[in-house]
């Protein structure tokens, strides 16, 4: 390779990596200004194992939706593929957003008004999808990273208190957390970059 | 490789004085053991390369540490900027002919690029599992690679696909998610190793063949465990069978420099090994332990003269065989004393065999040089 195409090959080679990383940045900075908020209940997943290295995991009550919720389930299908699940959020009277219907796939027509709005999210194969079975879903907004040392105090204030997620939606569904809500009070606001 | 070419160019000076060559071949020899000491991999470049890692591993931790002190924008700016230094620094490093300070600058920017991957995880609160970071850094490290030329960058590509499969393997044991084998690895597999070809990285391509290995084991523990595992032993002795049968057109297809009989012998042992655990109790042990036995054997008379390495695997095989088939047909016969005297009997068969054989090994040469 001659000393002008390595260089060549170097500088493209290291705006490629650059420009992949600066078009993540990008896309989510702009959940995150042009999203439509909603409020995520927060419900402990686990007591014992929150805290993992500078992160907590976090479980909602949106995680888990009733099956007779799930419309649009081919006939004959009664257990889950791993596949999209699209679950329509409703604004109710205290403030937090709940599952009002889902969907497999895509939802069939937009949300109708404010009050509405779609979250995309994903479930893994083999639930079963008759009766009255409760299905967990997952939707990329499971994980918050923390300052080191945080991590306690929230996970044990998790415990007694209600917590919640102020979540950014993209037009796709595409989740994104805004904030970390310990109740009314803003705990953690996430700057655009 | 210092110690090589100093011995060589006694030998020289030695066959000179014998009167075995004349002036002119021997410096022709010296030149030649000169030209090539230079290229070979230096104590420098070693540590360079050491140094590269550290510094790369210390990126990675600055990362993950979290750190608030510095504005996250302003450590992403830092580590973009790494990436940028770190790729053309290297290329005009190389240019210089500072070849392994160049190359050790690349495998930092490799290094600041994934590190730049978990930043973005975790700026954003990404809950996407790790491996999907991984498969992006990997394919990141392979683009760099056969867009530099690189050898050190096409191992560390091979590395984060060797990280991506035992990551993905180990999350199939948390019961919570569905799982399904990481079949992409052999995808992975069979580009960079087509990749390794365009960046003359012979090391990357050794260690493809023994992750190959690695992800026949893995399978066969996940699922269908003897059927794979004596496709792996079949597998693996026909590819010895090739390389010894037809040494010249086999390296020229692989490129593995001599290595393929080696790496088939460690994919053959371990199969047998999974196939004897397996069957530590049932019909088939004892087949398994008789063409275990034989196919050392065979590998050490067909392949044993050109390889000292393959030589001392197949020691290492033999001696594992031996512990094996004593644990399991023995150890509810006998005792502790027991014990101690079939270790004993264990290390005399051993030490007999490659005494032996490393006399027969050694005949040839010896008589050779008795004749003169």
């Amino acid at each position: 390779m001659t000393g002008k195409r390595l260089i060549v090959a170097a500088v493209l080679l290291a705006l490629a990596q650059i420009g992949f990383l600066g078009w993540i940045i990008a896309g989510r900075a702009a959940i995150l200004r042009d999203g439509k908020e909603v409020l995520l209940r927060v419900e402990p997943v686990d007591p014992r194992d929150l805290l993992r290295g500078d992160y907590i995991n976090l479980g909602y009550e949106i995680s888990s939706i009733p099956a007779s919720l799930i419309a649009g389930v081919p006939a004959g299908q009664t257990t889950s593929s791993d596949s999209r699940l699209t679950v329509r959020l409703k604004r109710e009277s205290d403030g937090y957003w709940r599952p009002a219907a889902a969907w497999l796939g895509e939802a069939p027509s937009p949300p109708q008004s404010g009050d509405e709005a779609d979250i995309a999210g994903h479930i893994s194969a083999g639930w079963n999808l008759t009766g009255d079975t409760v299905i967990s879903a997952d939707y990329g907004i499971e994980r918050f990273y923390l300052p080191e040392g945080e991590g306690m105090a929230i996970q044990y204030d998790m415990r007694v208190r209600p917590f919640g997620i102020r979540a950014a939606l993209a037009r796709d569904g595409t989740a994104q957390i805004k904030a970390l809500m310990d109740g009314d009070r803003t705990l953690f606001e996430e700057p655009l970059y | 490789m210092a110690s090589y070419a100093s011995k060589v160019r006694r030998d020289i000076m030695r066959w000179r004085h014998a009167g075995l060559v004349d002036a002119a071949p021997e410096a022709a020899l010296l030149r030649d053991v000169e030209a090539n000491e230079r290229r070979a991999l230096s104590f420098g470049s070693i540590l360079a390369m050491m140094a590269a890692l550290l510094l790369g591993a210390a990126i990675l931790i600055f990362v993950a540490a979290n750190w608030e002190a510095i504005p996250r924008l302003a450590r992403v700016l830092l580590l973009f900027a790494v990436i940028l230094a770190g790729y053309v620094g290297g290329a005009l490093l190389k240019l210089r002919g500072q070849a392994s300070a160049g190359e050790a600058l690349w495998i930092v920017a490799a290094a600041a690029f994934g590190g730049a991957i978990a930043l973005i995880g975790q700026m954003y609160h990404l809950a996407g599992d790790e491996t999907s970071a991984l498969l992006t850094w990997g394919a990141g490290t392979a683009l760099a690679a056969a867009a530099l030329r690189s050898n050190p960058l096409t191992v560390a590509a091979v590395g984060i696909a060797d990280a991506w499969l035992i990551l993905k393997v180990g999350n199939g044991f948390d019961v919570y998610r569905s799982f399904a084998f990481p079949h992409l690895f052999v995808v992975m597999a069979a580009v960079l190793y087509g990749i390794s070809f365009w960046t003359r990285s012979m090391q990357g391509r050794n260690l493809i063949v023994l992750s190959l290995v690695l992800y026949a084991l893995l399978l066969a523990l996940d699922h269908d465990t003897l059927v794979t595992a004596i496709g792996l032993a079949v597998v693996s002795a026909a590819a010895f069978a090739a390389a010894v049968a037809a040494p010249e057109p086999v390296e020229r297809l692989t490129g593995l420099g001599g290595r393929l009989p080696l790496h088939a012998l460690i994919g053959f042992l371990a199969a047998i090994a999974v196939i004897q655990i397996e069957r530590a109790s049932g019909a088939g042990f004892g087949l398994a332990s008789a063409v275990a036995l034989a196919g050392i054997a065979a590998a050490i008379v067909l392949g044993g003269r050109e390889s000292r390495g393959l030589r001392w695997l197949a020691y290492l095989g033999f001696a594992f065989e031996l512990c094996i088939i004593y644990a399991v047909m023995m150890e509810t016969m006998l005792g502790t004393a027991g014990f101690f005297l079939s270790a004993a009997i264990i290390l005399g068969l051993l030490a007999f065999v490659i005494i032996r054989v490393e006399k027969r090994m050694a005949g040839p040469a010896t008589q050779a040089e008795a004749a003169q």
